[in-house]
């Protein structure tokens, strides 16, 4: 269950968006992306996730070629992801919107759910079920039946990490996912993503500011700056080194970590 | 020989609707938006194109009818295309990206051209009704004898093609339009009065429709309020082919469908124009759906 | 914003319960329309009347299925009539054929049921199929695309078949197999297309009009069953996924929901529709016995737009609603049009046009709508006796409120 990427490029027009980035992030890892804005963060979520093709280089999820295969076909080989800038489906419910994310697991099929058929209910009841058990694990149960978008800042986020979950995913792309938490929120993000990995036997990659969370959370982490890599090692190490400092935490890493 | 000749009435064509699709390329360049009712407001500017010239003398005072009754014509169609913009497309901007308002601008966009329609099979009702000949005579090019209205519009169109890229590539107003085509927010922020440009490219395409109708009226067709069906999807079909919102693409695919349509018809070909004008619309788009001269765009994630 | 709200308004009751509450519903249904196809011509003697009811029945099924591609996947389709005007050619040419196997006598009950269902199947064939055809490619691409392909179609199948009459006559069969080596391929292609009656409409294979098969039991049958399967479909997974599609692709596809092929289906779903809509309008009891392709124009896509969006862009009841509404209000005017009244008015006033009149109205209407509420009459919102209930509690809490205030 392991992802790797082998010298993956990718150019928009004349812009090298992201430039040789090679990494592999180990099953169950909790892998942290991260490097000052424009650094091709998103842009390395959107290959893996197939938004983007890459020109050259590899991608590789659990053996398989991610090249070929188109967003919804990668989505549903494992991979989840949430949106840096939020992305929830507004004219469902919460609780519809996460019922969106299993469609695919269902076994009754479209004829069996106009003749509400039992395989219908039945698909219907487990759904919403685990559906209602995430949203308890999230403290959004008692809003499940509000529209999505009337939901705060906060909780959206923390929606779409809930909608990601409902794939059953293997691999979950966070993308900025404290954006916008107080340091009391950081902290209960940080123990529920770890809870995702334990429980899900998850393997987790983050992009995130947040440098409470990045530290706090990750084993490994992958600096990019302008599309390239300039560090990778453990957060310590990341922490020491003088290019990483350079290029992105400033000379104070802990205002940083403030913000 | 046929074929020559077929070649200049399609060129003289295809520059008559290389005009019109001009209006529904730009607006498509500033606002996304297929201005269904572009059609229709070439189809009204005919009608006043006529009534003005008539007033004017008509055939007596062929000139001052023609120029005049053209310029007014142009100045009421600018008047009408802005008018449109004010009541179906302005109170929709701004909106938002909601699933639910996505599709609105269409629906008034259409609404729009349908209103404008049956609103001239009311008032004018549905005759045809016919220019007066002020174009007449030919001018022999060697072998070749061409009708005056073709020299005329042909000269026209290529003047108004120079002025249009002039204005577009040279101009504040053109700069301005070119800034909000490319991301209108940012348009905004820098101080471009985006409501009053859009305005002023409603205002610039459809008096250019009306100088593409007055002259294809002159030449060879009559009036009718089914007009803007006719030679508008043309004109449509024209900008989708160039690329819709590339200015160069819309005179291209102009000339390309009037030469295509008056080369047709040296066949035995006898479905009218617009059957391959479709199925070239149609495949274009599946091949090239950016068209031939236009870009595609990625969508931010 | 607490009714953007779109769960299905009544909750399920056990699976064996509700299959046996729905086979009794279809039993009541069945019995209910076979009642009313026996009696009808006696309770309603006048046959325009009739008409207007099937017609309009006809076009809740144009709307439902208009709804599913404009309405549920968001999409902008402009040229629904022409997937109706291949399931009416499909069916008018099926039924006919059949009808001359039988003796061509008078149109029986018991043969309905071999000829109805073989035509609607063999629309609903032809309509999907060039819904798959039509929507494959376009539907790949974003933007405005599928309205002009739409657009396209709709005109490309009214022309071909309006014109074909004369592209059938020999000689140009002659020039073309001059031209080509396929001349006569094109040929055989061209006297088909042209035995569809060109512009004057086809009416069986011997101009005798096409055998009026769908009387009331199948058409209201078929409505109401049909009507039940686009709520489900509305309210089923499916539908769900397809909602979500419309509100973000990107994100869909995110958790698995391919969007082309979700697309594509739709469109394809919204195109059987179309077709079996056209099949019923075609071997309408009482209706036009012949098909003819200016029914099919922009004007009647534009009619079926203005039924989807009237009552509200999504809504299954609000699409049908809407197809009653145009329906009633076009013929209304063709029957004011007809009076003695009318028809004076007009020798002195040559201008008035009743339809352009009312197309002027439809256009303004619709234009209004946009501006002042763009989700239309219902916006998603289903119109059912809870919510009509809903309403009426709401009104009499702010009336009581109100007298509350007053003292």
């Amino acid at each position: 269950m392991e992802l790797v990427l082998e010298h993956v490029c990718k150019s928009f027009g004349g812009l090298k968006a992201v430039t040789d980035v090679s990494f592999k992030v180990p099953h169950k890892a909790i892998y942290g992306l991260i490097g000052p804005n424009g650094a091709g963060k998103t842009t390395v979520f959107n290959l893996i996730t197939g938004v983007y093709k890459h020109d050259t280089g590899r991608i590789v999820f659990n053996g398989h070629d991610l090249r070929p295969l188109r967003p919804a076909q990668i989505a549903r080989a494992g991979v989840a992801r949430t949106f840096q800038n939020i992305r929830l489906f507004s004219q469902l419910t919460v609780l519809e919107n996460l019922l969106v994310a299993c469609e695919l697991q269902k076994k009754a099929s479209l004829f069996s759910s106009i003749l509400r058929l039992g395989a219908h209910h039945e698909d219907e009841r487990s759904m919403k079920k685990r559906a209602e058990e995430l949203l308890e694990v999230f403290s959004l149960r008692d809003v499940a039946d509000e529209p999505s978008t009337s939901l705060p800042y906060g909780n959206q986020r923390r929606l779409e990490i809930c909608r990601a979950m409902m794939l059953e995913p293997k691999l979950l792309l966070l993308d900025e996912p404290a954006a916008g938490m107080n340091y009391g929120e950081a902290e209960g993000l940080k123990d529920q993503i770890r809870w995702l990995r334990d429980t899900f036997a998850l393997t987790v990659v983050l992009v995130e500011h947040n440098m409470q969370v990045v530290m706090g959370v990750c084993e490994e982490i992958h600096v990019l700056d302008h599309g390239e890599t300039i560090a990778e090692g453990s957060p310590e190490k990341v922490q020491a080194d003088p290019k990483v400092i350079a290029a992105y935490l400033g000379e104070e890493p802990e205002e940083e970590a403030a913000g | 020989m046929r074929v020559l000749d077929a070649l200049i009435t399609g060129l003289a064509q295809g520059a008559m609707i290389a005009l019109i699709a001009l209006g529904y390329t730009m607006v498509y360049g500033v606002l996304k938006l297929i201005n269904f009712a572009h059609s229709e407001i070439f189809m009204m500017s005919a009608f006043i194109g006529l009534f003005l010239i008539t007033m004017l003398g008509g055939t007596e005072h062929p000139l001052l009818a023609g120029v005049g009754g053209t310029l007014m014509a142009m100045v009421a169609a600018a008047l009408i295309g802005m008018l449109v913009e004010r009541i179906a497309y302005r109170p929709l901007r701004n909106r938002g990206k909601s699933s639910l308002v996505r599709v609105t601008p269409l629906v008034t966009a259409l609404g729009m051209s349908v209103l404008l329609q049956n609103l001239a099979q009311l008032m004018f009702t549905a005759r045809n009704r016919s220019y007066p000949q002020l174009l007449t005579g030919s001018l022999s090019l060697g072998p070749l004898s061409v009708g005056t209205s073709r020299v005329v519009i042909l000269l026209t169109a290529v003047v108004v093609m120079v002025v249009l890229e002039l204005i577009v590539k040279r101009t504040w107003f053109g700069k301005a339009m070119r800034a909000l085509s490319a991301n209108e927010e940012a348009a905004r922020l820098m101080g471009i009065n985006t409501s009053r440009v859009i305005s002023a490219t409603f205002a610039l395409g459809s008096s250019l429709a009306a100088l593409g109708s007055v002259l294809f009226c002159l030449d060879q067709s009559p009036v009718h309020p089914s007009l803007g069906l006719v030679v508008g999807t043309r004109a449509f079909v024209a900008a989708v082919l160039g690329g819709i919102g590339s200015i160069t693409g819309a005179m291209l695919g102009g000339l390309l469908i009037g030469v295509l349509g008056e080369l047709l018809k040296l066949t035995s070909f006898s479905g009218g124009t617009d059957i391959p004008a479709f199925l070239v619309l149609i495949v274009v788009l599946l091949v090239r759906p950016a068209g031939l001269l236009g870009s595609a765009r990625a969508e931010k994630v | 914003m607490a009714e953007a709200r779109t769960v299905e308004p009544s909750p399920s009751h056990e699976p064996w319960r509700a299959r046996l509450r729905d086979l009794a519903v279809v039993a009541v249904v069945l019995v209910l329309a076979f009642v009313v196809d026996q009696t009808l011509d006696r309770v309603i003697p006048d046959s325009s009347v009739r008409q207007l009811l099937m017609l309009a029945a006809c076009n809740v099924l144009v709307a439902l299925s208009l709804n599913v591609i404009n309405g549920m996947a968001g999409q902008f389709s402009i040229g629904h009539a022409g997937f109706v005007a291949i399931g009416a050619y499909a069916s008018a040419i099926t039924s006919s054929r059949l009808h001359e196997r039988f003796g061509a006598g008078d149109p029986t009950f018991a043969h309905s049921f071999l000829v109805v269902p073989t035509s609607l199947l063999v629309s609903a064939l032809c309509a999907g199929l060039a819904g798959l055809f039509v929507g494959l490619p376009s539907l790949r691409l974003k933007g405005d695309y599928l309205a002009i392909v739409t657009l396209g179609f709709a005109e490309i199948v009214r022309l071909t078949i309006g014109t074909a009459q004369i592209s059938a006559d020999e000689t140009a069969g002659h020039a073309w197999s001059e031209v080509h080596g396929l001349g006569s391929f094109f040929h055989a292609i061209s006297v088909s297309i042209a035995g569809l009656g060109g512009q004057n409409g086809y009416a069986g294979p011997h101009e005798k009009g096409v055998p009026a098969y769908a009387g009331p039991f199948w058409i209201l049958g078929l409505t109401f069953i049909l009507g039940v399967v686009a709520w489900r479909l509305k309210f089923s997974g499916w539908g769900r996924a397809l909602r979500a599609l419309r509100e973000d692709e990107i994100a869909a596809a995110a958790v698995g929901v391919d969007p082309t092929r979700y697309k594509v289906t739709s469109f394809v779903i919204s195109s059987v529709g179309a077709g079996i809509a056209g099949g019923l309008i075609a071997m309408m009891r009482d209706g036009n016995p012949t098909v003819q392709p200016e029914s099919y124009n922009f004007q009647s896509s534009f009619d079926a737009i203005t039924m989807v969006i009237l009552g509200g862009s999504g809504s299954v009841t609000g699409a049908a609603l809407g197809g009653v509404f145009v329906t009633f209000s076009v013929k209304l005017i063709e029957l004011v049009q007809g009076t003695n009244a009318v028809q004076s008015l007009k020798r002195s006033a040559e201008w008035l046009d009743l339809n352009a009149l009312r197309m002027i109205v439809y256009a303004a209407v619709l234009i209004a709508l946009m501006v002042l509420r763009p989700e239309g009459l219902l916006g998603e919102r289903e119109l059912t006796l809870r919510t009509i209930r809903g309403w009426l509690r709401a009104r009499q809490e702010r009336r009581d409120r109100k007298a509350e205030d007053k003292p």
